[in-house]
């Protein structure tokens, strides 16, 4: 018996390919168990993400149940065009290390994302539930999911966050005890401010207020993230209350100055302002980080952090395939055990 | 087996995980397997370190607080165990990391410099004695604790105010958590100083006058701590200053008790 993985990837394909062999989630369970009739395979999984589809299965003949599966995906999604220039293969010990780079996140666009775990538990829960998992599968998916929690703990590879967003929200969490009770301002709506004012969003953050000139774009985005939309001249009003400000405005000066930074920072008790500025030119004055307690960071910072961070995640990459070649071999030695 | 063997046993545990805490903050490394081994080696140099107290003081026949060195003693056996009390309450990650360095040099000081004149007890037996220097010591094992806490802050301070944060930056609890915990430990330590305080007012006057210089000494760090606490809550003095403040106070503390012990001797 052997194992064998067909499908492609973010690498491989580009979105316009990935897009039209995707499976919908809530057709996985039935995809596997068509497979199962549709391919010389004693078992099969699916794995369907917005960057990769990949099948996994054990077959009998290796070439044969490829070439079966590579026909079912044009069937399947009723591809006029053949896909098979994009459609990578691999086999048995190939096939184990692939998807153990897979769960640990090395294969992904973002190296040493962790939402692929989650998604391949999803595909593995389906082919379980659907019957379509052994022996070799159970073993592979299991082996595989221990791996990756093992890696995450003893390596760098999951640390720091990769997008200017993500590390807005991780120095937010180092300079606040509990994001929750926080006071967000954006000031200036933009892709950026909104990217941030979102991924604090998603962590808690407490309350939320956006002001701009455009009443009309503010409350829109005021609405998206749950929070209250104020009038741009209001927000020196409001300022005292807030703990972190996404400031990303098209003033050609400062709009946040030291000299209007000390009375507000006594009026607020010296508790700690997180000041985040997404603006160019610059919204806030520099000198306003020499005050204490007050954290000023702007996009060049934040951009830095986050490429050190990928380069720090990139420094992992070593031990993380010397981790995982251990793995391979064990369980290659298993499954050449078992079906010898 | 001596009492000095048990703290000196303590003394190898405490610097065990003092070595602990520089490799994992050398390989930015927060595993909870370490975390783990980090707090029983502390555990296990506590036990050994009160096993060296109580020999000492069935030795003695009461507290073993007669002498600059058991002073010394207690207090690092304080500040270990307002960790052990307070660090699984607030779940600060690296307390325990940051508390093995500072007990391993105090120990380190107090076993190789203070002074232990085994026969020369400065103080009287008395409850009143005894209660005194023992809150006193308790105060000052909070203060420790303190100081620990504003150490942290101030690299965690240091690492957001350098834009460039080194790994180091994701182990260490948020700013804002260290200066809560650490003015509650002030006002925690404050409260026993001053209870301390008036045993040794009410000792002083039933049992035996103490020597001005002891007295000079537990008053002006009264003032001092009394001084820094309103400065935290109600001057809402916070950051860099009131972290590096709060670390000064604690090393006037031990050296100005150090200073008027070896003056009274």
């Amino acid at each position: 018996m052997n194992l064998v993985i067909i499908g492609l990837n973010h690498c491989s394909a580009p979105v316009a390919i990935r897009e039209r062999v995707a499976f919908p989630r809530a057709q996985l369970g039935a995809a596997t168990c068509e497979l199962l009739g549709a391919a010389p395979v004693a078992e099969v999984a699916i794995l369907s993400t917005c960057n990769r589809v990949e099948i996994y299965a054990l077959a009998a003949d290796a070439g044969q149940a490829t070439q079966a599966l590579r026909r079912y995906l044009h069937s399947y999604h009723k591809l006029t065009e053949s896909i098979d220039a994009h459609l990578y293969e691999r086999h048995n010990r190939d096939c184990i290390a692939h998807l153990l780079n897979v769960v640990c996140g090395l294969d992904s666009m973002v190296l040493g994302e962790t939402e692929i775990l989650g998604q391949v538990k999803d595909a593995y829960a389906a082919a379980q539930t659907a019957g379509a998992t052994g022996a070799a599968l159970n073993r592979l998916f299991q082996k595989a999911f221990a791996a990756a929690k093992h890696i995450r703990t003893a390596t760098a590879i999951t640390r720091g966050s990769t997008s200017v967003a993500n590390v807005a929200v991780e120095l937010a969490e180092k300079i606040f005890r509990d994001l929750t009770q926080s006071t967000v301002m954006v000031i200036g709506t933009g892709a950026m401010s909104e990217a941030t004012a979102k991924a604090l969003r998603s962590r808690g953050a407490g309350s939320i207020l956006v002001c701009g000139r455009d009443r009309e774009r503010s409350g829109a985005l005021a609405g998206q993230l749950g929070g209250r939309a104020i009038h741009y001249d209001d927000w020196p009003v409001e300022f005292p209350k807030v703990d972190i400000v996404i400031s990303a405005t098209a003033s050609p000066h400062p709009i946040v100055t030291r000299e209007k930074l000390v009375p507000l920072m006594k009026e607020r008790h010296q508790r700690p302002l997180f000041l985040i500025d997404i603006g160019v030119p610059r919204d806030i004055e520099t000198a306003c980080d020499e005050l204490e307690n007050v954290y000023v960071y702007n996009m060049d910072d934040m951009q830095q952090i986050a490429k050190e961070n990928l380069a720090a995640r990139e420094r992992e990459i070593a031990i993380c395939r010397e981790l995982i070649a251990e793995r391979v071999t064990r369980l290659a030695e298993w499954l050449e055990e078992r079906y010898k | 087996m001596t009492d000095r063997y048990f703290l000196w046993m303590a003394f190898i545990f405490y610097v065990g995980a003092s070595a602990l805490t520089l490799w994992r903050l050398r390989n930015n490394r927060s595993q909870s397997s370490l975390h783990h081994i980090n707090v029983i080696l502390i555990v296990v140099g506590f036990l050994m370190q009160l096993v060296g107290l109580i020999l000492r003081g069935q030795n003695l026949h009461r507290c073993p607080l007669t002498n600059p060195f058991e002073v010394t003693v207690f207090i690092v056996w304080a500040l270990v165990l307002f960790y052990l009390v307070i660090g699984p309450s607030y779940r600060v990650s690296f307390l325990g990391a940051f508390t093995a360095p500072v007990v391993t040099l105090i120990l380190l000081t107090g076993l190789l410099t203070a002074s232990d004149a085994p026969h020369a007890p400065v103080l009287k037996h008395s409850p009143w004695v005894e209660f005194h220097a023992g809150i006193g010591i308790l105060a000052c094992g909070a203060f420790a604790l303190a100081f620990v806490v504003a150490a942290m802050d101030l690299v965690q301070n240091r690492q957001l105010k350098s834009h460039h944060p080194s790994p180091t930056f994701r182990l260490l609890p948020s700013v804002e958590q260290l200066d809560i915990i650490g003015v509650r430990l002030l006002m925690l330590g404050f409260i026993l100083l001053t209870v301390g305080m008036i045993g040794g007012v009410i000792s002083d006057k039933l049992v035996e006058a103490w020597p001005w210089q002891k007295v000079a000494w537990a008053w002006t760090t009264w003032l001092v701590y009394a001084a820094l606490l309103a400065a935290r809550t109600i001057g809402n003095w916070r950051g860099r200053k009131a972290s590096a403040a709060t670390m000064t106070a604690f090393v006037f503390l031990l050296s100005a008790y150090w200073g008027t012990s070896w003056l009274v001797r």
